[in-house]
């Protein structure tokens, strides 16, 4: 271990700074078409027709696939976790999305595939699209997944639960309720290397596929499922991914590139432009978070009351991941006894979101610190004093009950006070994170605690 | 008056990286796509093919220039340097040597725009301000590391603060022992 | 069938005389310059020229100063106006992209910019409009002079810009609002030049392209405050919104930085 300790350089820094590295885009390989694919203009519309066989026709293009040439087309990411399949690769008598792909042609440069996606002739009729998230129970709101207008599989529930100790008697205890409404919107991933993929047709029937995935087992799964192969017809290549920060383990190019190097047997690349980046790339997703908290007056919080909305646009993806993680911390850093939360993943006409830093978590982090600072406002406390006193200890339970065996919360408020040049009082200053005991333990926080008795983890 | 016709293609005159290369070319082509596709130099990205991003940041006669909105029939005669050019006898340039030893590359697509937009500010202005570095490099976009080991290190390239490091190092007996040397892409 | 989308004739002349017999009356021409405008619309497949005019080798990239009075070829890039114009068309060109565009692109580009799918484009329009800039252009009927107000007016359309000539103002002045990134264009530029001529006010990004102010040059002749002038503005624009800001946030922003313009001007200008 004599690298432990010791400043490395970055074992790809030298092709990082001389171009060496190479990314998906730089892969040569003799034959290479270029894809280009036809997206739904519209948010929300029925696909009445679609019709590739003049782009087919054009000079220049040697394949075009459409939702018929996908042995299975219908694809759940979380399916091998039992969650069922609800996302088309290729649109199929519907788009629910503006920049959905419908089709897709590989030819021998992009210009030429371009003007092939000009002949593909296809039949929409448009319907009215849905995008707030708080109008998903309206009796009116138009139902644009057949599953409902919320993601019904968390067990037997529509919703992801958390249930913990007794919240109702919380707020009647409560000196008061402090409530807040945080809405974070959608951020793109935006790496500065756009999705690129490239299919290789092999000898004996195999394909090759270089990806720029962030997960590549997990996508040669996908393309496997799609493409109804076994794993080992697949070799898959990795390598340097260009940015990708959540928002590369979608697999966008890998299967319709297979596709298209099946049908032409030729090389497929798929590199998006910056367009397709920012309109049919997944997203982080936007959040809508009410809390209401029931606060004493000396600054403990006893109990939280919460309601999600996860705006998962218009597919599942891993949105019911996501939401379940954001669940789990819902309480943020701090230690709150008395939990009655609900979060929906809701859909909407909006491009599917995904996974990114922190999935799930910065939300429900980025509202936490808020709420703080407003719990610490309306009771006219210093909001480093009520964040201390709230914080996670040893022997604390998270909001699912998984026992905290480490927790920073107390170390990290603390250096971020000094950080900045707050002066803390002796009391705040002194603490740690020690197991609750004296005051730090009051009443109602005696029954979370993890026993002593070879409790903790 | 040099035409093409429809679809036609023209000599396009360049040197690239020193060496001079006649590249038959719609003069509408952009230059990333030439270098990408015909003279086989990967180093320039197509991170947006709009000249927003600096990823594809090439010299063109010295000038950092985006290859991708470049028409090639617009620099008939031109030298072109890209990143495979600033280190010719394998000795990485301050730039690059920088870059290397401060960190200041994660994914690194983003890095060659970079290094040779700072190349070419170092050539210009030998001992820039904070600020002006950040003027140069403004166009350029990073979504990894946060810019500031990226300044830093043209700031440390400027004062000549690197060591002398080779494309292709020897192993030192000294150094850890490496399991997995090289780039596995 | 045809196997190049782009199917274009690319015309890349190499002298002033080759560029105006090329572009003829400029039918089914598209004129680049330094493409930074152009190429992304082909790269995304929605631009097809039939005949492209490359005009980097055509002779237009010079600055003949005589006196007071500029004579900017069409190809001179933003960068060399930023140093070389007078205000405010420096001002403005220095606010136009990063250096590495500012390289490339060119006030000929500028000025024939149209708006763009999502945002405005050409804010050295606003200077040019301020200085009273006349332009040199051929085309159908041959070469001719137009005041920058008329060109604008026309569109563009047809003509082939050969140089722009400016006089050095008595004083001027500048403002734009900060761009998120320099890769965003300009969402509101104000510019204000007083010459020979008088005052003159003119705005880009409240609207396909920029504009004067009438009222705002009236409201200053008849002794209004900065202040007040600025006020005026608003009569002389229409706002709307698209991917920069707001039309209700433009309407908030211009009256200021007319406001600021005009202060500015009064304190003896931008230099």
């Amino acid at each position: 271990m004599k690298a432990v300790g010791a400043r490395l350089p970055r074992y790809d820094g030298l092709g990082h700074v001389t171009g060496r590295t190479a990314y998906v885009d730089d892969v040569r390989v003799a034959g290479m078409l270029w894809t280009k694919a036809l997206r739904s203009p519209h948010h929300f519309a029925a696909v009445r027709s679609v019709d590739t066989r003049k782009a087919e026709e054009l000079a220049g293009v040697h394949a075009a696939v459409t939702h018929a040439d996908v042995p299975k087309n219908l694809y759940g990411h979380l399916e091998a976790l039992g969650v069922p399949a609800d996302e088309p690769l290729l649109a199929d008598g519907e788009v629910r999305y503006k920049g959905q792909p419908i089709a897709a042609v590989a030819a021998e440069d992009e210009a030429t595939a371009l003007a092939a996606l000009d002949l593909i002739e296809v039949e929409y009729e448009e319907r009215e699209p849905f995008f707030d998230v708080r109008k998903a129970f309206d009796p009116d709101a138009p139902r644009i997944h057949p599953w409902g207008p919320v993601y019904p599989h968390f067990g037997p529930h529509d919703h992801r639960r958390i249930r913990k100790g007794d919240v109702a008697a919380a707020f009647d205890r409560a000196d008061l309720v402090v409530q807040g409404v945080y809405r974070p919107t959608a951020i793109e991933h935006c790496p500065v290397e756009p999705q690129t993929g490239l299919a290789v047709p092999e000898v004996h029937g195999r394909l090759t596929i270089y990806s720029c995935t962030q997960a590549m087992y997990f996508s040669m799964g996908v393309v496997a499922a799609h493409l109804e192969w076994p794993l080992n017809k697949l070799k898959f290549v990795g390598g340097t991914v260009g940015g990708g920060f959540g928002g590369k383990v979608d697999t966008a190019t890998e299967t319709i590139c297979a596709l298209l190097a099946i049908k032409s047997q030729r090389p497929v690349k798929w590199r998006w432009t910056r367009e397709e980046e920012f309109l049919a790339s997944s997203t982080r997703a936007p959040w809508h978070m009410e809390i209401a908290d029931a606060v004493t007056s000396d600054g403990w919080i006893i109990g939280r009351r919460m309601l999600t909305l996860h705006d998962a646009g218009a597919y599942t993806r891993f949105s019911s991941y996501g939401l379940t993680k954001h669940s789990f911390h819902h309480t943020g850093a701090y230690t709150i006894p008395n939990l009655d939360f609900n979060g929906y993943v809701v859909y909407t006409n909006r491009v599917p979101t995904t996974a990114m830093r922190g999935f799930g978590v910065t939300s429900i982090s980025f509202a936490t610190e808020m709420q703080m600072n407003r719990i610490a406002k309306v009771l006219d406390l210093d909001p480093w004093e009520v964040r201390l006193k709230n914080a996670n200890r040893v022997g604390d339970t998270s909001a699912n009950w998984v026992a905290l065996s480490d927790p920073s919360t107390v170390p990290v408020v603390q250096a971020a006070a000094k950080r900045v040049g707050v002066e803390l009082k002796p009391e705040f200053r002194l603490m740690t994170k020690d197991r609750r005991s004296g005051d730090l333990l009051p009443d109602h926080l005696v029954e979370q605690l993890v026993s002593t008795d070879g409790g903790e983890s | 008056m040099i035409k093409a016709p429809k679809g036609g293609k023209v000599v396009v005159k360049l040197t690239v990286n020193g060496i001079a290369r006649d590249v038959e070319s719609s003069p509408l082509t952009s230059l990333l796509h030439i270098l990408r596709e015909e003279v086989g130099l990967t180093s320039p990205k197509a991170g947006c093919q709009q000249g927003g991003c600096g990823a594809c940041t090439v010299l063109v006669d010295g000038e950092p220039r985006r290859s991708c909105v470049l028409a090639v029939g617009g620099i008939d005669g031109s030298a072109v340097t890209t990143v495979e050019g600033l280190a010719p006898d394998g000795l990485l340039s301050p730039i690059q040597a920088a870059f290397y030893e401060r960190y200041a590359s994660q994914c690194g697509f983003c890095t060659p725009g970079f290094v040779v937009a700072g190349h070419a500010l170092l050539a210009r202005n030998p001992e820039p301000s904070r600020e002006e570095i950040l003027g140069a490099l403004a166009g350029h976009m990073c979504r990894c590391t946060g810019y500031v080991k990226i300044v830093d290190a043209v700031e440390a390239a400027a004062r000549g603060e690197v060591g002398e490091e080779r494309v292709f190092p020897e192993s030192r007996p000294e150094e850890p022992e490496v399991l997995v040397p090289g780039s596995p892409a | 069938m045809t196997t190049m989308a782009h199917e274009a004739e690319v015309l890349v002349p190499l002298s002033r005389e080759e560029a105006i017999e090329a572009f003829g009356d400029g039918r089914e021409v598209t004129v680049f310059a330094g493409g930074t405008i152009l190429m992304p619309e082909i790269a995304l497949g929605r631009l097809r020229p039939r005949r492209a005019l490359l005009l980097a080798h055509a002779g237009l990239g010079d600055i003949r100063r005589s006196g007071g009075t500029f004579s900017i070829g069409a190809a001179v890039s933003v960068a060399r106006i930023a140093e070389e114009a007078p205000e405010p068309l420096a001002a403005l060109a220095r606010h136009v992209g990063d250096y590495e565009i500012r390289g490339q692109a060119t006030i000929g580009g500028n000025l024939c910019a149209p708006a763009g799918p999502s945002s405005p484009r050409g804010d050295l329009q606003a200077a040019l409009l301020a200085l009273g800039a006349r332009v040199h252009s051929a085309g159908a009927g041959g070469e001719r002079v137009d005041p920058v107000d008329d060109f604008l007016a026309a569109g563009g359309e047809g003509r082939l810009v050969l140089e722009v000539v400016v006089e050095e103002p008595v004083r001027a002045s500048a403002q734009a609002l900060a761009r998120p990134h320099t890769h965003a264009y300009t969402a509101l530029a104000v510019a204000c030049a007083e010459t020979a001529a008088g005052l003159r006010i003119a705005v880009a990004g409240a609207g396909p392209r920029a504009r004067r102010c009438p009222s705002v040059e009236q409201a200053v002749a008849n002794g209004a405050s900065a202040a007040d002038a600025a006020a005026r503005v608003l009569d002389d624009v229409e706002l709307q919104d698209d991917a920069l800001a707001s039309g209700w946030y433009r309407g908030k922003m211009l009256p200021l930085l007319v406001d600021r313009a005009l202060a500015s001007l009064s304190a003896g200008g931008d230099r």
